[in-house]
């Protein structure tokens, strides 16, 4: 009963990697893209929603950049070997531009016409190459014209940097440091002693260029930053060096002016160094963990960390937290497995060390993080610290117990806590915390889900490497107020194996535990020992209940790719097979690249997909759906109750789908196609209605204004009323600007004087009417235009005329003075 | 809007202003009496964004909707759409993210609340306070109404009035769209439907006396399915007004008789929010949600079903206090500000707290109860959220009154019971060796015993310890207690033990083990105790039926404290049994004078333990008068359990597992 494999679709829908490239703000800062695994995201940066997810690479994204000529388009390099071209207001791929060989950076200038840089890898090097974009029509097209720019350059994209202008570009390998100028062809090289001091090796890990002086800053890998001038002389080089990081500089940015220097590194702190001194300096610390990479806006307002757990950090410029993105946090180890919280229905897993994160499916968002371990992270390197390793939640999730754990040399450091969801103030509340539950590690931790009406109905099993398991049940205390917490109740083992799993059945009577080999079958009232299966060969490594009508079968998968299924009713194994996890509605498993789905009661599988993802599946867990599925396909029955969702190495989610795509595309293409209409702010309505009252005047005077109105319309003018009032440069600076634009150019003049010459004898009025406008002219030096424009034309007489054709005489000389 | 201005009263001012998004309630939009905008995520009840209109204080938002999901058909299947289908990317499942905000100046604004930035303003439809927006569920439109009388239909992607009709004579405070979208309810005082196409009056339903504020369809489909179903008749209804305690349903009929509501709902105040749930067969009840102004929710459940004279009551109440049992001492009502339902139909949203900053949380209702108080420590939960804004990070509650187990506290571990534990087993295999040591330890404890009885050289301080002791182990009196237990003298220590009445010893060991348990200090105190005790009445201990519930509790404690530095404390420990062996050895030719004849030889135990006791040919007698006094029979070997004879920590060597484990027969 193979389900057909084009039915069910494998489906992303959270997790991987933010780490190909750095991250750019949209030119107007409200977006923020990002590469993430084979895409390139689009958040908003105002309400940390992500808008658009636009995919089309083959394989990693590896470097994305604004067009410099247009700044709605971007540019994602992939190492698939392929550029696009997206517009990403709408999400839709403009060209591919096909290179060929894997690219591992990109570079988009401003000052290259038409072309990009690209980190292209060449034997066991690397060469830095810029690859012209044919402007030729067509969505594929091929870039083949490429030609090599620095050779023997490091593959990390943050070991290439461009200069102000494009000048010069820096690139730092190992402990060499190149800078080419494009003009002048000349290649520098410098270097750092290669001899490792005792603060550790001093090898370039990073590197960012001034926007606009000379100047290259690098970061080591002794959490040194050199500042290096005067580079442009093979000899005569200065650098100077700043020092706070504790391990390497993972990350260096120039604010937008070049005034401050962004630096990260592993200790999850952002440094600012202000006017590049060792003593003027900032912090933000408590980051979460990791810098990987820091990007600016173009704007100054905004930076951005993107963090080693796949977190994104958008920082005001006066270094604030001001935004944070974070799906599914990326932890070193997901040593809880995937638990499912009764409450939030949300995933819950581990996020950043020593807290549990609370992961909503529906939204890819993190709801919150649970601080469990309620110690300070320190980052560094060697520490063992405590981690959690064990979670599980009761039924209604109500009780939430972990366990934290810390390697130490001799025995590991256990804690069991058990925390009480206080209603009344709305969080866990810690009831009872248990030092060395057990003296090994902690194997396996379930709750016995009975309805929790009854609270002395719930069991905690415990099982260890100290060969035991333990039950724990609540006990009222014996002071007054009645206040409940957990003791042990009961501890089991069997010949002296460790105990490897537990596991409660559904009417909570039963609860079977795995030694090694072996699996126990104990009472849970009365804690005999009912029965024991073993099925060598194979350790057990995870064991379940089937649930409503298969809750008589046990089933349990071995080391050696064996799933047992045994009835207990006649204590005889049933099914041997190979293939873990279990679900609420029937029991289906998984397990390494494949997945298999069984009922207990059948012998083969209702669903097999193999290869349906590059990386190794870890963990899966099936979700309760909120509300039963209308699954088309009988064969699909089985998630119509539920989803089952997996994880893979690299820490991506995946689901399975019934829906056909178009289905599932539907919900993000629904945004209402409402038409920008935005309103005008007040300034601009007094503008407006200024504007109009201007054009009703025009029409009245006629040609004059219409003239004026030209003007008015100059560039210089423009600027000058749609430019904030707070960014405008002195009035002493504008005033001439704003006299120049008001005037009738020289040469326009001249012209026209020509013509008046000309026509000055015969036609008198026509001359009067040039006149006039001079005059008007001149008379907005000082007054605003509209008002007096009227008044003047029709108050000249011929004397005054006259005279202010003598004016007009002299008045040249001292206004092109300005 | 009425509920606007008198912003003190914190429940009055969230009539109206607030939103669930649709279908699965992520977001509630909530605009407070300052005129912001706030959009709280409801799963996690953290700000998601904040919003203020540029014109917030002149224009007050009076009414809020969100777009409907699946508001547009969608985009043309061209090249770039097949570009998207290519990558399979699970696609969020946004709702859609408009926003429609009806302003007291008559213009609505669009904002959308991904983008967290608005998209329109649609001007130009009324002149006065817009009262209701309404998006229409399957093409864009929004209709509105107003105070000045009419009724308009916008076209959302042009921004422009598509269709402006008068309403009403007075003005129009409430609308509502027909489940298929032909028909719209509009209501000021009396309630009009409206055909769409036509824009003309297709019923009226009169029974108001004030202004209908809330307006919505309860079923989407006519009860009694034997008429072909023409969209709209046999649908019902709902309907509440300002001022009024009772929300009317009425029933769209096909015989125009209808002069009355059906039947109506009682609450106990002016309803502010209503959420349903809508049913779509026949015999699944209309469950009803009403938030009063006087911060109650009211739930209801009921099958539609024809006329019901009497106005219904509620199935159940639910109000939200304060504990009141710190600082402030009497309990104070939170109001509940909205109400929904989740998609699964059982579990409800509440919105309650302040405006400014509610608290959301989902209750699930599986009580029969009528009338349910939930209390909230609100400050807490406030307390708890405000630097969650930015991180995220959630930090439970640790108190100081969190039950700590360590090893060796009751509750820790059990006794392992099962016989077939590996554990025991290992325990009996230990060598004889360490039995006949602690024999030997035994033997040197009942000399102390006697010689110390014997020797009055006690001093007088020991004597009055005695005595407080004992007062003390009676009454329960933790200063004398400390007192005496305090002392650090060693001998001190051994004389008041040595002299304590033999009643006093299990009394003494339950305090020394409570005091064992407590800071490591007073615990290093303690084993002098114990030390003494246990050299001095191991006998004594030995005779006692229940020795292993009295003592298992110390048992553990000792095992785990031992556990860091096993075999250096072992190691110490047969030391010190050595030590006082050579001593006891001594002591014994000093004691030998003393006529001490065996007058009993122990028969019926297998002779290991006398095999034991021969290698020691120092003290045979010693050890004969000591199995004398012990009524025990030991059967075999097997039977001496000993555990671990250097199990004590370092300075306590004589172990009383040994005597434990000797099981009385």
């Amino acid at each position: 009963m193979v389900a057909p494999v084009a039915a069910l679709r494998v489906v992303r829908c959270g997790g991987s990697s933010l780490h190909g490239a750095r991250a750019v703000f949209s030119a107007d800062s409200k977006y923020l893209l990002c590469a993430s695994g084979d895409f390139v995201k689009m958040y908003s940066v105002a309400t940390e929603e992500t808008l658009r997810v636009m995919g089309g690479h083959a394989d990693l994204v590896t470097g994305i950049q604004l067009n410099p000529r247009n700044h709605m388009q971007l540019y994602s390099s992939s190492l698939d070997g392929s550029i696009k071209l997206w517009d990403f207001m709408d999400g839709i791929p403009i060209k591919t531009f096909t290179v060929g060989s894997k690219l591992l950076a990109l570079y988009a200038l401003a000052s290259f016409e038409d072309s990009v840089f690209v980190v292209i890898p060449k034997s066991d090097t690397f060469q830095l190459v810029s690859v012209k974009l044919t402007k030729a029509a067509g969505q594929d097209l091929e870039a083949k014209e490429l030609s090599v720019v620095l050779d023997d350059v490091d593959a990390s994209p943050k070991c290439i940097a461009f200069g102000r202008e494009g000048e010069y570009v820096a690139s730092v390998k190992e402990v060499n440091l190149q800078v080419y100028f494009f003009k002048q062809k000349q290649l520098n090289r410098f270097s750092v002693s290669a001899a490792k001091t005792k603060s550790g090796n001093n090898q370039f890990s990073c590197v960012a260029c001034h926007p606009t002086e000379d100047c290259i800053a690098t970061g080591h890998a002794d959490g040194k930053i050199r500042l290096w001038r005067n580079f442009c002389h093979k000899k005569e080089y200065t650098f100077s060096t700043l020092h706070w990081h504790h391990d390497t500089v993972m990350d260096l940015a120039f604010s937008v002016e070049g005034t401050c220097l962004l630096s990260g590194g592993v200790e999850s702190v952002l440094v600012l160094w202000r006017n590049e001194s060792d003593c003027q300096k900032d912090f933000l610390p408590r980051l979460g963990s990791a810098i990987e990479y820091i990007s600016m806006a173009s704007d100054g307002a905004l930076c951005c960390t993107l963090h080693s757990d796949n977190r994104i950090t958008i920082i005001n410029s006066n270094l604030r937290f001001a935004k944070s993105i974070q799906g599914l946090i990326k932890s070193a180890n997901v040593k809880t497995g995937l638990v499912v919280d009764p409450r939030t229905k949300a995933l819950v897993l581990n996020g950043e060390p020593g807290h549990l994160q609370f992961y909503c499916l529906q939204s890819d968002q993190q709801l919150f993080s649970l601080d469990i371990v309620q110690r300070q992270y320190i980052h560094q390197a060697g520490l063992n610290q405590a981690d959690l390793v064990k979670v599980a939640f009761s039924a209604q999730g109500k009780w939430l117990a972990t366990v934290e754990e810390r390697e130490e040399v001799t025995d590991p450091e256990l804690q069991l806590k058990l925390w009480f969801y206080d209603e009344e103030t709305q969080s866990f509340k810690l009831n009872t915390r248990i030092n060395m539950p057990h003296e090994d590690h902690i194997t396996d931790m379930c709750f016995r889900d009975m309805d929790e009406l009854e609270d002395d109905s719930l069991i905690l099993v415990t099982t260890g490497r100290d060969c035991v398991f333990k039950v724990w049940v609540m006990v009222e205390d014996t002071d007054p107020e009645g206040n409940v917490s957990w003791s042990c109740d009961f501890v089991g083992s069997y010949h002296n194996y460790q105990a490897t799993n537990c596991c409660f059945s559904e009417d909570g009577s039963l609860l079977a535990v795995s030694f090694e080999e072996t699996v126990t079958v104990w009472d849970s009232v009365t804690w005999d020992l009912k029965c024991t299966f073993c099925h060598p060969p194979g350790k057990i490594r995870n064991i379940c209940f089937g649930r409503l009508t298969c809750s008589k079968y046990l089933i349990g998968a071995t080391d050696y790719g064996f799933l047992c299924c045994w009835n207990l009713l006649s204590c005889a194994c049933k099914i041997r097979l190979k293939v873990c996890s279990s679900d609420p509605s029937t029991t289906k498993c998984i397990l390494g690249f494949a997945v298999f789905v069984f009922k207990p009661n059948e012998p083969r599988p209702i669903y097999i997909q193999r290869n349906l993802c590059r990386e190794k599946i870890q963990l899966a867990a099936f979700v309760p759906r909120d509300e039963p599925e209308t699954v088309g396909s009988e064969k699909h029955l089985w998630l119509r109750r539920s989803q089952l969702f997996f994880l893979t190495d690299t820490q991506e989610l995946m689901t399975l789908s019934t829906k056909s795509l178009q289905e599932r595309l539907t919900p993000s293409s629904k945004q209402l196609a409402v038409e920008e209409s935005l309103p005008v702010t007040p300034f601009s309505l007094l503008l407006g209605k200024h504007r109009r009252q201007q054009s009703q005047e025009d029409i009245g005077l006629g040609k004059i204004i219409v003239r004026n109105k030209r003007e008015q319309d100059s560039p210089a003018v423009k600027e000058l009323l749609h430019t904030p009032a707070h960014v405008l440069p002195s009035a002493s600076f504008l005033c001439p600007v704003f006299i120049d634009s008001l005037l009738i150019s020289k040469e326009k003049k001249s012209a026209e004087e020509v013509a008046d010459e000309v026509e000055m004898e015969s036609e008198k009025t026509e001359d009067d009417s040039d006149e006039e406008r001079d005059i008007t002219e001149m008379e907005q030096e000082d007054t605003s235009p509209v008002e007096l424009l009227g008044e003047m034309t029709c108050k000249l007489s011929k004397s005054q005329e006259k005279e202010l054709r003598k004016i007009r005489k002299m008045d040249y000389s001292w206004i092109s003075a300005f | 809007m009425a509920a606007a201005a008198c912003g003190g009263e914190a429940a009055a001012a969230a009539a109206a202003l607030c939103a669930f998004s649709p279908r699965d309630r992520r977001f509630f939009a909530i605009s407070g009496p300052d005129g912001r905008l706030r959009v709280w995520e409801t799963a996690n009840s953290r700000l998601q964004q904040e919003y203020v209109p540029s014109a917030h204080l002149s224009a007050a938002c009076t009414c809020l909707a969100w777009a409907p999901p699946g508001g547009r058909p969608p985009p043309s299947k061209d090249g770039p759409q097949r570009k998207k289908r290519k990558s399979e990317v699970a696609e969020v499942d946004k709702q859609l993210d408009i926003l429609a905000i009806g302003t007291a100046v008559g213009s609505i604004l669009l904002y959308s609340t991904v983008k967290g930035e608005l998209q329109s303003k649609l001007d130009g439809g009324h002149d006065n306070k817009v009262n209701c927006v309404r998006w229409h569920q399957d093409n864009c439109c929004l209709y509105s109404c107003s105070d000045d009388k009419h009724i308009v239909e916008w076209n959302t992607q042009t921004c422009k009035v598509k269709c402006k009709w008068k309403g009403d004579n007075s003005s129009v405070t409430s609308l509502c769209i027909s489940p298929d979208g032909k028909m719209l309810l509009s209501a000021g005082r009396t309630i009009k439907l409206w055909d769409l196409e036509t824009k003309e009056v297709y019923r009226h339903f009169t029974g108001h006396a004030t202004s209908v504020s809330s307006l919505m369809f309860t079923t989407v489909k006519p009860m009694n399915e034997n008429k072909p179903f023409d969209g709209i008749t046999g649908l019902y209804f709902l309907s509440g007004a300002i001022h009024d305690r009772l929300l009317s349903v009425w029933q769209i009929r096909s015989d125009r008789k209808e002069k009355n509501a059906v039947m109506s709902f009682t609450v106990t105040d002016e309803p502010t929010f209503i959420d349903l749930t809508v049913s779509e067969v026949k015999e699944e009840p209309v469950k009803l949600a009403v938030v009063c102004r006087d911060g109650q929710l009211h739930l209801f459940e009921h099958i539609l079903n024809g006329y019901c004279k009497k106005p219904l009551t509620s199935n159940c109440t639910i109000q939200i206090a304060t504990p009141g049992n710190d600082g402030d001492s009497t309990p104070k009502p939170v109001p509940v500000l909205a109400a929904a339902f989740c998609s699964d139909k059982q579990s409800l949203l509440l919105v309650y707290g302040n405006v400014l900053q509610p608290i959301i949380e989902k209750v699930s209702l599986n009580t029969t109860e009528s009338h349910i108080c939930l209390i909230r420590d609100i400050q807490k939960v406030l307390s708890l959220k405000t630097d969650v804004a930015v991180t995220k990070v959630k930090t439970p509650v640790v108190n100081s009154d969190t039950k700590v187990l360590v090893p060796g506290v009751p509750g820790h571990s059990t006794a392992v019971k099962t016989p077939s534990s590996g554990k025991e087993k290992k325990k009996n295999k230990r060598k004889p060796g360490e039995t006949e040591e602690s024999i030997e330890e035994r033997l040197g404890a009942l000399d102390i015993d006697v010689s110390k009885v014997k020797t009055p050289g006690g001093l007088p301080q020991t004597d009055s310890f005695v005595v407080l002791l004992v007062q003390g182990l009676e009454s329960n009196d933790a200063e004398i207690l400390n007192r005496v237990l305090n002392t650090r003298k060693e001998h001190v220590i051994k004389n008041t033990v040595a002299r304590m009445p033999i009643h006093a010893v299990i009394p003494l060991l339950h305090e020394l083990t409570k005091r064992l348990q407590g800071n490591p200090y007073s615990a290093s105190l303690m084993v002098r105790w114990l030390k003494s005790v246990f050299t001095l009445h191991a006998s004594y201990l030995s005779t006692l039926p229940d020795l292993i519930p009295q003592l298992g509790m110390l048992y553990q404690l000792m095992e785990s404290r031992v556990k860091t530095l096993q075999k250096l404390s072992r190691l110490h420990g047969r030391l010190f049994i050595l030590v006082t062996q050579v001593a006891a050895s001594e002591a014994v030719q000093d004691v030998t004078e003393v006529n001490q004849t065996a007058k009993l030889v122990y028969e019926d135990g297998k002779c290991c333990i006398l095999g034991i006791a021969r290698l020691l040919n120092s003290c045979d007698r010693q050890y004969l008068m000591a199995v004398r006094r012990v009524p025990v029979r030991v059967q075999s070997e097997q039977d001496v359990k000993v555990v671990d004879v250097s199990v004590c920590p370092c300075t306590l060597p004589v172990s009383p597992f040994f005597l434990l484990q000797l099981h009385p027969v």
